[in-house]
């Protein structure tokens, strides 16, 4: 089974270059891609739990991704599907891509990484439900 | 353009020049036949000679302030009057805006003749139409741009400054009708008139052709743009109505091509529907303005420019039968590209934003961003926004290049590149057309798809380490240096929910729920009205109105999502 990948952003945010390329590289990998925009992070949760993914990737490049995280962190334990590895993207500063470590988060691929880098990520830690 | 023996010496010294090229490829071991390539991917050759210019007809070139202009919009480029300088500002509350509009008007930051120009961004609650106390907006208020909601916001942003001696531009993205009436509605408590007031609305319904998602589906976000261009026609003349966002298709991995290429479609559609809605071409061409960005090709980027001062010119006189001047000019915001800045080695970006300006200087540009050099990590520090500035004020006051209007023209390698460039572009604008339009090849995903190509092959460029970028794929550094990051007061969110909560419970409530009654009747009108119908301003009037009885953006926008959205789940 492929492993399945939701990408998601939020809709205000429009710095959708990075993340719908990374959609195409995690396709061609061999990945199950969903891409959506949200609004409430709750919405994110919904979408995972209904597409049963294995990874929910996040990206944020205007700020405001913290409470993002808060609630999609929250909102994953809550529907009881904590088991779904979280990682972020974007423009998140060292010093939040540490505390969002401390929430759970387990990756955080901010600018000038590489699709590459993701793809190796997911296959060494990530194995499909 | 050249005589015989002037054509035929060049013809020898290149058959020369082409031997002696061949000798030192082979030599370093190079093939001399290899294609060479602009970032664009067209092609270009190690060397120009007169005979690459010679088919190119001089009225083509021609003189700056002649049609078609694309040597410049005016005789004079800065032998008078520079660029003015526009750096975004917009963080926190009202105030801390307010706070950092002074200290960089303090530090030189300047319009047209020395007048004041406030260039404005809105924060990620409002850009998302949404109000501080809505679910979705914590962590993200006062983020990316100013906490602003309403009139009162207005009072506290602007209060004491002159409203009719200054340039405002309001950068929106879907509240661009909210954020002008209040603007409006604020102007008209200070006893200032519409038609006195001067700045810019971004009406950018058309950037959700390559970048983010629109909060409304294409044709209504056409409809939008030219109620409020009819409007600010008739009642707000030196107001700019319309901001083509080029630079959203360079940042989203466009190519220079597809980024005056593409808007150029869209303007042909713009044009399209607003003579529909009754008005003249002379009558709203002049007030549209262009946001151009200037990356890392240096001479192509300034090609762009001169090339798309023509085919726009073009298109407007003998398609549109424009014949004011200004109807045919485009004037240019430079924004220097963010997108090819990099979080490593952050005070490299000091050097590429340099570069970046100074071809914008040599391209004619009328007004200018310069992006921070911490612009991939937060929000500029004020340090990093005054270095910005400074790099304008260095390039404006110590190079002596605003001495001589379009001191590249005439270049060989520039003519042949903007000749080349204007080609490519019209064909482009072609192609759209035959998908039926901008609006038709928004719809489709056509836009979208063209320009992720460009963006896909450049990041693969990149990725296999073709295309270098200092810090990141050569020359990486271990011990990185790192910029300050700018963050904004906590204490932002909740002073702004406290105030959203305080309006409404004092405004007058039976004055609001009247206002909001009628604007939300226009706005289920507007929905079946078409291009045909448009002219008399009735969405626009009754969003003035509501903003005068203090309805927020979040309000307001609730009410066009309804009427005009894409429905449930952005509804709110």
């Amino acid at each position: 089974m492929p492993l399945r990948v939701l990408l998601t952003k939020p809709t205000h945010d429009c710095h959708d270059r990075g993340v719908r390329h990374l959609a195409r590289k995690l396709r061609d990998a061999g990945f199950e891609v969903v891409f959506t925009n949200f609004l409430l992070a709750q919405e994110v949760v919904d979408a995972a739990v209904q597409e049963d993914v294995d990874v929910v990737g996040l990206s944020s490049s205007s700020g405001g991704h913290m409470a993002a995280f808060e609630d999609l962190m929250r909102g994953l334990k809550a529907a009881d599907a904590d088991d779904i590895v979280v990682i972020a993207g974007g423009v998140i500063p060292d010093e939040d891509a540490k505390e969002l470590k401390s929430w759970g988060v387990r990756a955080v691929f901010g600018p000038g990484s590489s699709p590459g880098d993701v793809v190796t990520f997911l296959n060494a830690h990530v194995k499909a439900a | 353009m050249f005589d015989p023996d002037t054509l035929h010496k060049a013809t020898q010294a290149q058959a020369q020049w082409e031997a002696d090229y061949a000798r030192v490829a082979k030599r370093f071991g190079g093939d001399a036949a290899a294609p060479l390539e602009t970032h664009s991917g067209l092609p270009i050759k190690p060397c120009y000679f007169p005979q690459d210019v010679q088919n190119i007809p001089g009225e083509d070139i021609g003189a700056p302030g002649a049609y078609p202009f694309t040597r410049g919009n005016l005789p004079a480029q800065y032998q008078f009057m520079r660029w003015a300088n526009q750096p975004v500002i917009g963080y926190g509350l009202p105030e801390h805006t307010r706070a950092r509009m002074d200290a960089l008007a303090a530090k030189g930051m300047s319009g047209y003749f020395g007048q004041k120009f406030y260039n404005l961004v809105y924060d990620l609650v409002s850009h998302e139409g949404l109000d501080p106390d809505h679910p979705a907006a914590r962590g993200r208020i006062g983020q990316c741009g100013m906490a602003v909601y309403s009139v009162r916001d207005m009072e506290r942003l602007f209060d004491g400054l002159e409203l009719p001696k200054m340039n405002v531009v309001h950068i929106t993205y879907y509240q661009v009708i909210p954020g002008l009436a209040q603007y409006i509605a604020y102007a008209e408590r200070r006893g200032v008139k519409p038609a006195e007031l001067r700045g810019n609305s971004m009406n950018w319904y058309h950037q959700s052709a390559y970048v983010g998602m629109s909060a409304f589906p294409p044709d209504q976000g056409l409809k939008l743009a030219v109620e409020l261009i009819t409007y600010c026609t008739r009642h707000m003349p030196a107001w700019n109505t319309t901001n083509f966002f080029c630079y959203g298709v360079e940042e989203a991995g466009g190519t220079a091509t597809q980024e005056i290429g593409l808007l150029l479609a869209f303007g042909v559609e713009l044009v399209q529907a607003c003579m529909k809605a009754g008005l003249k071409a002379d009558e709203f061409l002049p007030r549209f303005g262009f946001q151009i960005a200037q990356a890392n090709d240096f001479f192509e980027e300034i090609a762009k420019i001169r090339a798309f001062r023509q085919v726009w010119a073009r298109t407007m006189h003998e398609r549109f039968g424009a014949q004011d001047p200004r109807s045919m000019h485009v004037r240019i915001h430079t924004h220097t590209s963010g997108a090819v800045l990099t979080a490593q080695q952050p005070l490299v970006n000091l050097i590429r934003t340099t570069i970046h300006a100074l071809g914008a200087a040599l391209a004619g540009t009328q007004a200018m961003e310069v992006s921070s050099y911490d612009e991939a990590l937060a929000i500029p520090t004020e340090e990093a926004a005054t270095l910005a500035l400074r790099v304008q004020q260095v390039i404006g006051e110590e190079t002596n290049i605003t001495a001589v209007a379009d001191a590249l023209g005439g270049s060989y390698y520039l003519e042949s590149l903007t000749a080349r460039i204007g080609a490519a572009a019209r064909e482009l604008a072609r192609a759209v057309e035959e998908q039926g339009g901008y609006i038709a090849a928004q719809r489709s995903g056509w836009i979208r798809d063209e320009v992720e190509r460009s963006a896909d092959r450049w990041r693969e460029l990149v990725s296999s380490g073709k295309r270098k970028i200092v810090g990141l794929n050569c020359y990486q550094t271990e011990d990185e240096q790192r910029a300050p990051i700018f963050r904004v007061d906590p204490q932002v969110e909740h002073t702004a929910v406290e105030r959203i909560r305080q309006l409404r419970a004092q405004r007058d409530g039976a004055r609001w729920t009247e206002a909001m009654r009628k604007f939300e009747e226009a706005a289920q009108l507007f929905k079946h009205r078409t291009a045909a119908d448009l002219g008399a301003g009735e969405l626009m009037s009754a969003a003035i109105d509501a903003a005068r009885a203090d309805a927020t953006t979040g309000e307001m926008m609730g009410v066009l999502k309804r009427a005009l959205g894409w429905g449930a789940p952005h509804e709110h």
